[in-house]
């Protein structure tokens, strides 16, 4: 089990997203540390989709449409929508949200991360199904659209959510 | 807040950290008794996207040592070492401490795991070094600059760099990252300092060179 191979990489960077149909698309978000990356997967279209937000609340954003989570969740959810997803049925599952450094105790941006997402996906009467959230390690996250499996690698092992 | 700073006021803050940074390299130098090169200091007012690549892209795994900065300037700054490079560098601090074959160290297979003296001294190259860069940037300010005390992590460096992004970007769209890399040629090792400042210090740093509304 690997995170890369031949299947194209599509890569949703710190505040982006990336949506796919394709069969043969891995959709790939690097280095997570208190970012949150949610994906979402139908299984019945097999459309898949992975955002990588940065905070919980802000204004809209032309530049990083999912930067902030309660702005930005609506954008992505309808992105996928677009594709032929229908995020009722979809699986979705989160990781990231981690607290690297405790210097200063100002930067526990993870935790505040990982409540906001969840109350955001209550209020639209969604849930996460599994998560790796919090903790002290960085991850790396693919959703493969073949499938929905989602593979999660930190410095010390590759897991399967 | 915005980060609004002309091309002008942004040359005169390259220009100050280029020589903090300077001095930063030269406390490595003397700490661990070898000439340090000193790279010319990148400053780049960019997303936080764009500041990814400058740390060798997010999946590269770094020992970062890590200071938070407060006072008449706040911000962030981190000194990373690829994971081998550290190990040198640790080598080169603990001999100067110990003495030759004093070294208790254990030899791992695992070139990410590092033993309590190793991280030590890696944790005091960090603070000697951003200290050194206050040091000098504390000189134009008329109030204090404190850092923290110094933390190590070996990570991935999008996992590092993020928590620092992410508390610059909240209500900032750009980020100021001033970047430079210090390399000692005999035992090849390479570091690069990032300091990345919040917008709103910086005007207090431009107030104090003289350059305000520049």
């Amino acid at each position: 089990m690997t995170l890369t191979g031949n299947p194209s990489l599509l890569i949703a960077g710190i505040g982006e997203m990336v949506v796919s149909s394709s069969s043969d698309s891995h959709l790939v978000s690097y280095g997570l540390g208190s970012c949150i990356a949610l994906a979402v997967w139908d299984p019945r279209t097999r459309v898949g989709g992975l955002a990588h937000f940065m905070l919980p609340n802000g204004p809209a954003n032309a530049s990083s449409p999912v930067k902030f989570i309660d702005s930005g969740l609506d954008t992505f959810l309808r992105a996928v929508e677009a594709r032929g997803a229908v995020v009722n049925r979809s699986i979705l599952k989160a990781a990231g949200a981690a607290a690297m450094l405790t210097v200063g105790g100002g930067l526990a941006i993870g935790k505040r991360n990982s409540e906001a997402m969840n109350a955001a996906l209550a209020g639209r009467g969604l849930s996460l199904t599994a998560t790796a959230l919090g903790g002290t390690a960085g991850r790396t996250v693919q959703l493969e659209v073949v499938d929905g499996r989602f593979l999660i690698r930190s410095l010390s092992s590759v897991t399967e959510l | 807040m915005t980060l609004t700073l002309s091309e002008a006021g942004l040359n005169v803050v390259a220009g100050t950290f280029g020589r903090a940074m300077k001095r930063a390299g030269e406390a490595l130098g003397s700490m661990c008794g070898e000439i340090i090169e000193v790279q010319t200091p990148l400053v780049r007012r960019c997303t936080a996207a764009d500041v990814l690549p400058m740390a060798g892209g997010p999946e590269s795994v770094v020992l970062a040592v890590y200071v938070g900065i407060f006072g008449s300037l706040e911000g962030h700054a981190l000194l990373l070492f690829a994971p081998e490079d550290a190990h040198r560098l640790a080598q080169i601090l603990l001999a100067g401490l110990l003495g030759p074959g004093e070294l208790p160290m254990e030899v791992t297979d695992d070139v990410l795991v590092y033993d309590e003296l190793e991280l030590s001294a890696l944790q005091e190259a960090g603070n000697v070094t951003i200290s050194a860069f206050l040091n000098e940037l504390g000189m134009h300010l008329h109030e204090p600059v404190q850092p923290t005390p110094p933390q190590v992590v070996v990570e991935m460096a999008g996992a590092v760099l993020d928590a620092v992004l992410l508390d610059l970007v909240s209500d900032a769209d750009q980020v100021l990252a001033a970047k430079t890399t210090f390399s000692e040629g005999g035992r090849a090792i390479d570091g690069t300092l990032f300091v990345l400042p919040r917008a709103d210090s910086l005007r207090v740093l431009l107030d104090a060179l003289g350059a305000i509304g520049i």
